[in-house]
């Protein structure tokens, strides 16, 4: 999309920065859990002592990964779909089914932040076992996700919408 | 209205059976107004993910252990303490009276409304190292626990190595001693065949945690009262059939494991390990300063 | 109604082309709605999907796997691949199968097998001749061998979705036949096809350059070891064998090899976090899914209908066999595994097949699938490394598909090439 208005560009500017802290965090996290694990691993077996909280840290930290990845998944177009029999509509109809597509999972994400947001209230009073911190951690990931597709799907129909008539559904897979 | 009830365990169960009977009774004597269908083997997930659930309003009853559910209701952890209760008949005698109550009144306060007090036996030690009869039987013994701090801390006031790791992983663990030990009832000890690999069983029955059967609080607002009187009798009931079924269920257990060439060993005097546990109550009671009178109602029963 | 609301959401979400786990997703919301279930189980079910603590070993595998991928272990396997089977009629088509056998998907992750091997290979075999469309091919179908060669993490997924009765290091020791079988008939496949299209061979490079090859590989191989070796002694649970087997490669390779650098790190562990989010997303709204197919009972409805259609346990694996592969052609495994799992293992067990048959006949259907339209990540990535058209590569797919049916069929219908191995461990 070469010609972009200049609020475009910065809006995909914001949203690119935004998909790379997703990874930052996400990448962090793998991290994490790879050194805690060597660490757990070389307490079991050498120093004798288990680190208890290792595998309770760990179910926390994958839902990071899984959920952040995942939003950025949608900004980079990653998630596994099936363009086939789209692809055997006529032009205009694809490109209003993409349109669609990025509104409903807008609205999916809406749904899961809001739903996110009530979790975490729900779980404030209920600790996540020898973490000691509340249930609420966890919901944390989904709420973000949720925020975040949000974000990403809304803005890449805005985006469509308003490109309506330069933007071909052929010129995004060539952006990839 | 067709309820929707949470199990963990499989079809034939006691605590299986016990559900299918209270909801055959509330069937019955409401004429069939209140139906029910159990969904059993954990199909519709997991224990802490099923208290949510209930207390959400999307499943209407189930089964629960009293254990995981102190993440979410304070008052339940009071019987995760080791050896607050003496004995299983206490454990009936205080739960279907004020003890009851009390944790009953906790978990109503979480949308859970409790309408039996079911048995899950005497958790007891096993390994595969020694038999244990004094706390300082336990010194360096890798135990696998479950994941709350309060079984950490109880072995590790033993000087055991305390080491939670996921159920389905203790078998193999216990095989190839990456852990010595574990700690479970007879019918789980028998039944996760964990006897085979860890052949002394110790009866120290410190953990006696009873399990619930409860109704969605969302649930139970919508029931008329006479409704309600079905439903806390049934619930009754279907605890004293639950009790029979397990005992019956636990002396087979022991019976199997006994064959399988298990050695048990009774503790002739607990004392010694209630003492040991001096550090286990100090450190709760000092962080949910609230339970104390609860704690002192059980420990100061006959 | 319900259970209509569920399928045709998702059904209409696919065919639109949303992603998949979104649709899945989007339709379970639909479902609890329509139930007067607050929306927020959705996504409570999803959360808890993702919680699960065996799954953590697949974070690890796909890491080890980026690592090698990165870090310069897939090359030294690749090398030794060529040494030993190079100099065979249409030799590098044998080294890429062969290649795939020892690299065996560490990650369980047929894609990170064609990135790893099809950048490396494919571009060397146009070069020397090969049709692009067979080069491709031959990558994208050796590579879901990896998915029944230990260690995998699609074999963690189906132990979990069986409920735990299932060991995973059985799992493990089960696929490595059926895994080197998926190989052997791809080999032929392979090799009838490139007598027919006389492609070349390599030069053997000498015992000599064998044995170099093979002492560069082995620290690198060691990884695979450790995961699967850790796992099968005990004294190492699957994710903890998983974590060491990383720490372990990215040692290797920064300290051993050299090969290492910062950026290739950060690429590894990026690539690992965007492939973990993919599957774990999956999961977490199959579970969504999962949960309200129990609800409406339809793995006991659709058994039901299963048997009354026959009683001949034979039609009926063909049968279960044939539904795995159309819902394999639309839709991703992870997520099948979760779902169909429940359904068709209980059915399987009535006949008297051993679960751990069942999940490998279950992944082999599966990974198949991978390399199908309309939903086939593997075909999809493999014609971009490849850079041709997927039209192209489907045009003479046709004899690699007939290879692992007939690897399929050999796994479905004799117990013994699965489960031979695990009765010697027991
Ligand atoms: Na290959
Ligand atoms: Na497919």
């Amino acid at each position: 999309m070469s010609d972009q208005s200049p609020f475009i560009r910065r809006l995909e500017q914001v949203l690119d920065w935004a998909r790379s802290f997703c990874i930052l965090i996400s990448s962090l996290a793998l991290v994490t859990l790879v050194t805690t694990f060597g660490w757990l691993v070389f307490g079991r077996y050498v120093l004798n002592v288990t680190p208890t909280w290792v595998e309770q840290l760990a179910l926390l930290l994958i839902c990071y990964i899984a959920f952040l990845g995942a939003a950025a998944g949608v900004r980079e177009d990653t998630h596994i779909g099936v363009a086939l029999f789209r692809d055997m509509m006529p032009f205009t109809i694809q490109k209003v089914v993409m349109v669609a597509i990025d509104l409903m999972l807008a609205a999916f994400g809406a749904i899961m932040l809001i739903a996110g947001i009530t979790l975490m209230k729900f779980g404030w009073d209920t600790a996540l076992p020898m973490l000691e911190i509340p249930e609420s951690f966890r919901t944390l990931a989904i709420t973000s996700c949720g925020a975040l597709i949000f974000i990403f799907s809304g803005s890449r129909g805005l985006i469509r919408i308003l490109t309506f008539r330069a933007w071909s559904p052929e010129a995004d897979l060539k952006d990839l | 209205a067709e309820l929707r009830g949470w199990n963990i365990h499989v079809e034939d169960y006691p605590v299986s059976i016990a559900m299918e009977s209270f909801m055959a009774e509330v069937a019955e004597k409401t004429n069939g107004e209140i139906t029910g269908k159990t969904y059993h083997n954990g199909v519709l997930g997991n224990q802490p993910d099923a208290i949510e659930q209930i207390r959400l309003g999307v499943i209407d009853f189930g089964e629960f252990s009293l254990g995981p559910m102190g993440q979410s209701v304070p008052e339940t952890n009071v019987v995760s303490l080791p050896f607050i209760f003496k004995s299983i008949p206490q454990m009936y005698k205080l739960m279907d009276g004020e003890v009851g109550e009390a944790i009953g009144a906790g978990m109503m306060k979480k949308g859970m409304v409790p309408l039996g007090w079911y048995d899950a036996g005497a958790r007891s030690f096993y390994n595969s190292k020694t038999p244990i009869n004094t706390p300082a039987d336990v010194e360096g013994l890798k135990i696998r626990v479950m994941s709350n701090d309060l079984f950490v801390k109880m072995v590790e006031s033993m000087d055991g190595n305390a080491t939670p790791m996921a159920f389905g992983e203790v078998y193999q663990s216990i095989k190839t001693s990456v852990v010595d030990g574990a700690e479970n009832n007879p019918p789980s000890y028998e039944s996760t065949n964990h006897y085979e690999v860890a052949k002394y069983y110790s009866l120290t029955e410190h953990l006696i945690i009873p399990e619930c059967l409860c109704m969605s609080l969302k649930t139970w607002e919508k029931m008329t009262p006479e409704q309600q009187a079905i439903l806390k009798e049934a619930g009754q009931n279907s605890a004293v059939k639950q009790r029979e079924l397990w005992q019956a269920r636990e002396a087979a257990s022991m019976e199997t494991v006994k064959a399988g060439g298990t050695i048990v060993n009774t503790i002739a005097d607990k004392g010694p390990f209630q003492a040991a546990m001096a550090p286990v109550y100090d450190g709760f009671l000092a962080a949910n300063p609230e339970l104390t009178d609860l704690v002192n109602m059980i420990r100061n029963a006959d | 109604m319900g259970l209509a609301i569920l399928l045709c959401v998702f059904g209409v979400g696919v065919v639109i082309g949303a992603p998949v786990a979104f649709a899945m997703g989007i339709a379970a919301a639909a479902a609890f709605w329509y139930e007067g279930f607050p929306l927020l189980i959705t996504f409570q079910r999803a959360t808890a999907g993702v919680s699960v603590f065996s799954l953590l070993a697949i974070p690890f595998f796909v890491f080890a796997g980026e690592i090698m991928l990165h870090g310069g272990i897939a090359r030294r396997l690749v090398k030794l691949a060529s040494a030993l089977v190079g100099h065979l009629k249409g030799g590098l088509a044998m080294v890429n199968i062969f290649s795939s056998m020892l690299f065996g998907g560490i990650s369980g992750s047929a894609v990170a097998d064609i990135s790893a091997l099809g950048s490396l290979l494919i571009p060397v075999m146009k070069e020397r001749g090969y049709r692009p469309d067979f080069a491709v091919n031959v990558t994208v179908t050796s590579s879901i061998a990896g998915i029944v060669i230990p260690p995998s993490h699609n074999m963690i997924i189906f132990a979990v979705a069986a409920g735990g009765g299932i060991s995973v290091s059985k799992l493990f020791l089960a696929g490595v036949i059926p895994g080197i079988l998926m190989c052997v008939c791809l080999a032929i496949a392979a090799y009838i096809l490139s007598i027919k299209h006389n492609y070349p061979s390599e030069p053997f490079p000498g015992w000599g350059e064998v044995g170099r090859s093979a002492a560069d590989a082995i620290p690198g191989f060691m990884t695979a070891v450790i995961i699967v070796g850790g796992t099968l002694s005990g004294v190492f649970t699957v994710t903890e064998s998983g974590a060491f087997g990383a720490i372990y490669a990215v040692l290797l390779t920064k300290f051993y090899y050299r090969d290492l650098s910062w950026q290739s790190f950060v690429r590894s562990v990026t690539g690992a976090v965007r492939t973990t989010a993919m599957v774990m997303i999956l999961i977490a709204f199959a579970s969504s899914f999962a949960y309200l197919l129990a609800l409406y009972q339809v793995p006991a409805k659709l058994s039901t209908l299963l048997v009354s259609i026959s009683d001949n346990p034979i039609m009926i694996l063909l049968m279960i066999n044939l539904i795995l592969l159309i819902l394999g052609m639309i839709m991703d495994m992870a997520a099948l595994i979760l779902i169909c799992t429940p359904i068709f293992l209980p059915i399987a067990k009535g006949l008297g097949m051993d679960p751990t048959q069942f999940g490998i006949m279950m992944l082999i259907n599966l990974g198949l699938g991978l390399c199908t339209p309309p939903v086939g990540t593997c075909l999809f990535v493999g014609c971009a490394v490849g850079k041709i058209k997927i039209e192209q590569a489907l045009k003479s797919i046709w004899p690699f598909y007939v290879a692992i049916l007939g690897a399929l069929l050999l796994v479905t219908f004799v117990p013994q090439v699965s489960l031979w191995l695990p009765s010697l461990y027991d």
